[in-house]
């Protein structure tokens, strides 16, 4: 966890770990790909993995993440915890030192976002090296104690 | 007293200052485009750039650029071939030169008339929609999003579209030609083959090995235009949604511009 006091100090943080993977409001999925496509295009170039191979990869993961339902919807017919599952697998299977989820409440706006985080980060550990949630210290209150 | 004179050079300097803003941004505009031109044509010539995903989207944009409009395309311009071959056939009858009609209008219709219609059906269909995605792709930052990810978006979204536009142009513009020399031999002979040898002699005397590297390079030049200039135009876009219908606009006057240019500029270099 990182507790941020206000945008500078965000800005701070992400400028800091520049190979950080970041999941982000501001990093897109590509809306023209599907939620499946959208992972499996980074072990193809990556790895240089062929189609079907990089779509097993992809589908293992959803599989693992619990929304493997949402492997063929595009962008815009995601659910936003769709959207942050896909987001997160997408970073993930690029295996970087650190996964930086910038403003986790934006990315979910409609969810009790700590627990379900929470869950999601704890199923997908064996991919995980490290992984910050950059939330502002004002959302303190909503996290569990740790 | 009071009143604050103009500089006298301050009108000529405003409008310096203005007209030289515009040329720089047009400028930097045709700079991104040769720029772009060049990258796409370097990774596109660089074997070990292709991978699965790569050529997945070449075949994607071959697929939507040429072979789902093939058919009707293909109706089209042999409609149009047929009409153009029975014009110049009963004008060169009228004036008492029929040997000469078959030349004639093979001559305007496969070097000429056909290669920029299909750059210019493709540049209306395809060239606006890349030009329009990869607008909105910059705008909501996908390309920034993919590249962190750790795609090489030239690699991915660019260049195959480079390869997919100038493959299908040289792709329907070759089979419209084939139609149209079969339409004109029908239209002067009928159907009966007994005529092939005269009209093999006629069409190697018409498409001596000038006029087919001439053909051919106007129609990679055309393939270049019809995709180079819409990403680079899209790859330009500020931030701001309203700015892509603007975009779009930009690119299709620049690119109807350049196909005229190099039609303009072949005809000069064959017939000046």
């Amino acid at each position: 966890m990182k507790w941020l006091a206000d945008d500078a100090a965000r800005r701070a943080c992400l400028a800091e770990q520049p190979l950080a993977a970041v999941i982000s409001a501001d990093m897109p999925l590509r809306a023209n790909l599907t939620a499946i496509e959208n992972i499996a295009v980074v072990p193809q170039y990556t790895r240089n993995l062929t189609y079907r191979d990089a779509m097993d990869v992809a589908w293992n993961l959803l599989l693992e993440a619990g929304h493997s339902e949402c492997a063929y919807k595009r962008d815009p017919a995601l659910t936003h915890e769709e959207r942050f599952v896909v987001k997160l697998l997408r970073a993930l299977v690029g295996q970087p030192p650190l996964i930086l989820v910038d403003r986790p409440a934006l990315l979910l706006p409609d969810t009790r976002y700590p627990p379900f985080v929470d869950a999601l980060l704890q199923r997908m550990e064996p991919h995980l090296q490290e992984c910050w949630l950059l939330d502002y210290t004002w959302n303190e209150p909503l996290y569990a104690p740790r | 007293m009071g009143v604050a004179m103009m500089p006298p050079m301050s009108g000529l300097s405003d409008f310096l200052i203005r007209r030289g803003k515009g040329a720089l941004d047009l400028w930097r505009t045709w700079r991104a485009i040769f720029s772009f031109a060049g990258k796409a044509l370097a990774a596109a010539l660089t074997p070990s750039v292709y991978n699965s995903a790569t050529r997945m989207v070449v075949m994607k944009q071959i697929y939507f650029t040429a072979w789902q409009i093939l058919l009707p395309f293909s109706l089209f311009a042999g409609l149009l071939s047929y009409v153009v071959i029975q014009i110049v056939v009963s004008t060169a009858r009228e004036y008492g030169l029929s040997e000469y009609a078959l030349e004639m209008s093979m001559r305007v219709l496969v070097p000429e008339i056909l290669p920029l219609v299909t750059a210019l059906f493709i540049a209306l269909r395809s060239s606006s929609a890349i030009n329009t995605e990869v607008a909105l792709m910059r705008i909501h930052n996908e390309i920034d999003a993919l590249e962190a990810a750790g795609v090489d978006t030239l690699r991915m979204e660019f260049m195959p579209r480079v390869i997919g536009g100038v493959v299908s142009l040289l792709a329907l513009t070759a089979i419209n030609s084939v139609l149209a020399l079969v339409l004109a031999y029908i239209a002067l002979y009928g159907f009966q083959l007994w005529s092939l040898p005269d009209f093999t002699r006629v069409m190697g005397q018409v498409f001596d090995l000038g006029i087919i590297i001439g053909l051919w390079v106007k129609c990679v030049a055309f393939g270049l235009a019809v995709t180079v200039i819409p990403v680079a135009e899209g790859l330009a876009t500020p931030r701001m949604l309203f700015m892509a219908p603007i975009s779009v606009l930009r690119g299709m006057v620049r690119l109807f511009f350049v196909l005229m240019f190099i039609e303009v500029a072949s005809l000069a270099l064959k017939y000046m």
